[in-house]
């Protein structure tokens, strides 16, 4: 049997290495197969962690309930709907980075670097375990902030902006092995929200300027 | 065994919370029969009116029988250090009972001076914002605890604007009411920022607990100005005062009454409550400033109230006048503190209390009046008004005794408290070094102008509008205000001249502030209080309104019969004086508002830097012109050389940086984010 830290610590570092392959993604398309399978692996940690959790103590464990939702919206749903709205706006193959893939990665490794720094100076941070999953959490957080910046199309910024979510949710559920159930949820749905908007936005986007590049908002500016 | 060691009223506090609770209820009572104009109508009055009555009781009984402790109540919410918590003492006991009368008086006469909005505005949202009003009020000062203080304070803004705009389809009120919100959200953005600073280094939220002695210097003289600048902002002092001519003109008139007569004192009570029991009295700059702002409040204000026609205009104008005198009390009271001679600083309060108490009675009273002339008449503007006082004699009547107490004449509580004031002034000139001497007769003689341009001010509102002939229509067929108005207007009209005859009874009243806040009496000081005489700092000087009433009830048949006998030999014909030569007059040859205030214009023009413009239309010649129009107007000095450039400044720095930095590019702005992210786990990692 496996020490639970061990195998969450195994899936915290392979949704940081999914934040990569997204990065070295190139097209649309493959954008939201990461996420998906980046949130697949999310979902996992929650849900070992609730097994782990509710064999230990006896009684139901709300991360069960966690994974559940997260399977059902970040591994169902929003790829989903992202999926349907790359298929209704005019697909074009483009270059959509500004930063080359290869530099991309670099700087990526940096932010992780300078992340597990700042981490490991914080005196009240102690055991090896929590300083890793922290590390790889908020260098999540970074790789999707980053990810946000160097790609052009709207979906890019979604799939951003998720995984920087993602990121958040998986320092809260790591270090402190979920926050209250009613935070949680509320997240949820805010991000439900947020994702459901911005899918509006990115089509009349494409509407307006026949395109989801949005350097071209640039002339919006009043 | 004294009074209040009788286990009769341990729960005198509830009185406090029902009367509270009566308030919100009729707020949310008037909006749940909104349907019914009539039925929100009475039932917001009623209870607003029960529910001051209230106050008024359980005030005066814990101002004479209570006076030696306070009241708490605490109620405890989830977040400390915020709870709901109320303290009563002397000084908010005395507020609540300021409050309580003019907001008594406002509500008699909403009853019917609200008909006047039936069927076009809803009454039952008029209903809810009043009572929230004069409760949220009532909270401000008696909150217990900072942090209650403020929220309080923000429901008092934020519902004395929404009834400030309550006419909000005209655009000058829109305007008002947005200078109001903007002007009262700096004050109380300085006011957080005061009482935030006295958390921060005294570890205590609770008004009570407070210990200011470990405060530093320069922090206190900080906390200082700031709470100088919130509440001087709420008090209308110059040059924070652009508000306050605009906002109260704009809200119906029992608004105005209460915003003038009440809302602007809470302010007073902040300043009180700062220097005097957080502070503890100050340093003698802090009392210079206070009283060198009041001053010069006092002048400019009066100044230009008199250029004003617009009566409410003129009556805001000349609240901030009388802000002004309070503050000048205020600030003699603390330089009398902080030189250590407690006598004459409670005297100074004293005065001070008693401005507060009588403006808030006089000036009601005239907004209330203003407010009937404008029922009848639909119109605030005196040049088109005239002769008001033979169509609504009652109204002309008020109001000529609210104008005689603002003026300062004898017997009317008006003079009272500016003669305990300039009283104040005359002892404090006594004692200082000879900067503070010139300071305090400078002070006393921008007091004396100030006194003679309020008095010029009523007499040309009194004579502008309410004698003379009607100058238009409207005035001519305005009709006598409703029973309910004239009652409302009628007791603050009893009430001026009772406070002005027996003010010792006030005096009563207000002692127990002095000895809570300074450790003395005023009644110590000066031997031989009787209830009628009223005696100045150490007794050097006293009077006795009582008497000069007597004296002067005595004078007017004394003078009649004079002039009888002396003009007993020479004749007498009826004749239309003036006339020169034409049929009859008209109310077209009769001395305008702005004629009248034209020798001050001229006299003092460099300050009021008036336009005039005059445009004739010729006839056939050159001396018979068709119609001529002349049009003055002063420029609002502060408006235009403080404030203008200000906001100027403020929107070319913000165009000149939205070309820099918001390029349009959500790319930027992402990176923006991102590097500052960065930059703070970077200084977290260094710290």
């Amino acid at each position: 049997m496996f020490k639970l830290e061990e195998i969450l610590n195994i899936l915290s570092m392979l949704i940081l290495i999914s934040a990569f392959i997204l990065v070295a993604n190139k097209r649309v398309n493959s954008y939201i197969k990461t996420f998906r399978l980046q949130s697949m692996l999310l979902a996992a940690a929650a849900g070992t962690l609730g097994i782990y959790h509710m064999a230990a103590e006896r009684k139901f464990d709300s991360a069960i309930i966690m994974c559940l939702l997260i399977i059902l919206l970040k591994v169902i749903f929003i790829p989903g709907m992202l999926n349907r709205i790359c298929k209704r706006v005019e697909y074009k193959v483009e270059k959509d980075f500004f930063i080359n893939i290869p530099i991309s990665i670099i700087i990526c490794c940096g932010l992780a670097i300078l992340v597990w720094y700042v981490i490991s100076l914080i005196p009240d941070i102690k055991g090896a375990y929590e300083i890793m999953f922290l590390t790889n959490s908020i260098s999540l957080v970074m790789i999707g902030l980053f990810f946000m910046i160097s790609r052009k199309k709207a979906i890019g910024q979604i799939i951003g902006f998720l995984v920087i979510e993602n990121g958040m949710f998986m320092a809260a559920l790591l270090t402190t092995f979920g926050m209250p159930m009613i935070v949680e949820i509320g997240i949820f749905f805010d991000v439900l929200a947020a994702v459901l908007i911005m899918g509006v936005f990115v089509f009349r986007i494409n509407e307006s300027f026949d395109s989801i590049d949005i350097d071209k908002l640039r002339n919006l500016r009043g | 065994m004294p009074l209040d060691d009788i286990a009769l009223f341990s729960g005198y506090e509830y009185i406090f919370a029902a009367l509270l609770i009566l308030y919100l209820s009729g707020a949310l009572l008037s909006l749940l029969v909104c349907r019914s104009q009539k039925g929100s109508n009475a039932v917001a009055n009623v209870a607003a009116a029960a529910a001051s009555l209230t106050g008024i009781i359980f005030c005066v009984c814990k101002l004479l029988i209570y006076n030696g402790r306070s009241f708490d109540i605490n109620l405890k919410t989830g977040i400390y250090p915020i709870s709901i918590s109320f303290h009563i003492d002397n000084l908010s006991a005395f507020f609540v009972l300021v409050i309580s009368l003019l907001a008594f008086v406002a509500s008699i006469y909403s009853m019917g001076y609200l008909k006047h909005y039936y069927n076009s505005r809803n009454i039952g949202v008029f209903g809810f914002l009043y009572n929230l009003f004069i409760a949220s009020m009532i909270m401000v000062v008696t909150s217990g605890n900072i942090f209650f203080f403020l929220v309080a304070w923000e429901i008092m803004s934020m519902v004395s604007y929404f009834l400030v705009v309550f006419e909000n389809e005209k655009p000058e009120t829109q305007r008002a009411g947005t200078i109001y919100i903007i002007m009262t959200h700096i004050g109380t953005a300085f006011i957080i920022a005061a009482f935030v600073l006295i958390y921060q280094y005294t570890g205590s939220a609770s008004f009570a607990e407070i210990n200011a002695s470990g405060i530093p210097y320069a922090v206190k003289n900080v906390i200082f100005i700031f709470s100088l600048i919130g509440f001087g902002t709420k008090a209308g002092i110059i040059p924070l005062h652009i508000w306050l001519p605009k906002a109260h003109p704009a809200a119906p008139g029992n608004i105005s009454a209460l915003m003038s007569g009440v809302m602007i004192k809470t302010a007073a009570y902040g300043i009180i409550r700062i220097v005097f029991d957080i502070l503890g009295g100050g340093y003698l700059w802090w009392g210079t400033a206070i009283l060198l702002l009041g001053g010069i409040s006092a002048i400019v204000g009066i100044a230009f109230a008199f250029m004003e026609i617009d009566i409410k205009k003129l009556l805001a104008y000349s609240s901030v006048e009388n802000m002004g005198i309070i503050f000048i009390g205020i600030g003699l009271s603390s330089i009398a503190c902080s030189n250590g001679n407690t006598v004459l600083a409670v005297f100074s309060l004293t005065a001070s209390l008693l401005h507060i108490f009588n403006h808030s009675v006089f000036k009601g009273l005239l907004f209330l009046g203003a407010g009937s002339v404008h029922y009848s008449t639909g119109t605030r503007n005196m040049e088109r008004l005239g002769g008001l006082i033979r169509k609504m004699p009652y109204t002309a009547m008020f109001f000529l005794a609210g104008a005689l107490s603002i003026s300062a004449l004898p017997p009317f509580n008006g003079f009272v408290s500016e003669w305990a004031i300039y009283q104040a002034l005359f002892a404090s000139a006594g004692t200082g070094g000879s900067w503070m001497k010139i300071i305090i007769i400078v002070t006393a003689a921008l007091l004396a102008i100030a006194g003679v341009l309020a008095a010029a001010s009523f007499i040309k509102t009194f004579g502008t509008a309410f004698l003379a002939l009607p100058r238009t229509s409207a005035a001519e067929e305005a009709k006598e205000a409703p029973r309910t108005m004239l009652a409302g207007m009628g007791i603050l009209a009893a009430l001026c001249l009772a406070a002005g005859i027996f003010p010792v009874h006030l005096l009563k009243l207000l002692d127990g502030i002095n000895r809570e806040m300074l450790n003395a009496s005023i009644f110590q000081g000066a031997a031989g209080y009787s209830s009628l005489v009223l005696h100045s700092y150490e007794g050097n000087t006293s009077i006795s309104p009582a008497a000069l009433a007597i004296i002067g009830l005595l004078l007017i048949p004394a003078v009649l019969l004079a002039v009888r006998y002396m003009s007993k030999n020479s004749s007498f014909r009826n004749y239309g004086t003036w006339d020169c030569g034409y049929r009859r007059l008209d109310s077209r040859m009769q001395y305008t508002a702005t004629g009248f205030s034209k020798p001050v214009r001229i006299v003092f023009r460099a300050f009021y830097r008036p336009q005039r413009e005059l445009q004739i239309e010729r006839g056939s010649s050159r001396y018979f012109f068709k119609r001529a129009r002349y049009k003055v107007s002063t420029v609002s000095v502060f408006e235009k050389y403080l404030y203008e450039p200000i906001v100027r400044s403020v929107v070319n720095f913000a165009r000149r940086m939205r070309l820099l930095i918001q390029t349009g590019s959500i790319h930027t702005y992402l990176i923006y984010i991102f590097v500052v992210v960065i930059a703070m786990l970077i200084y977290y990692a260094r710290a």
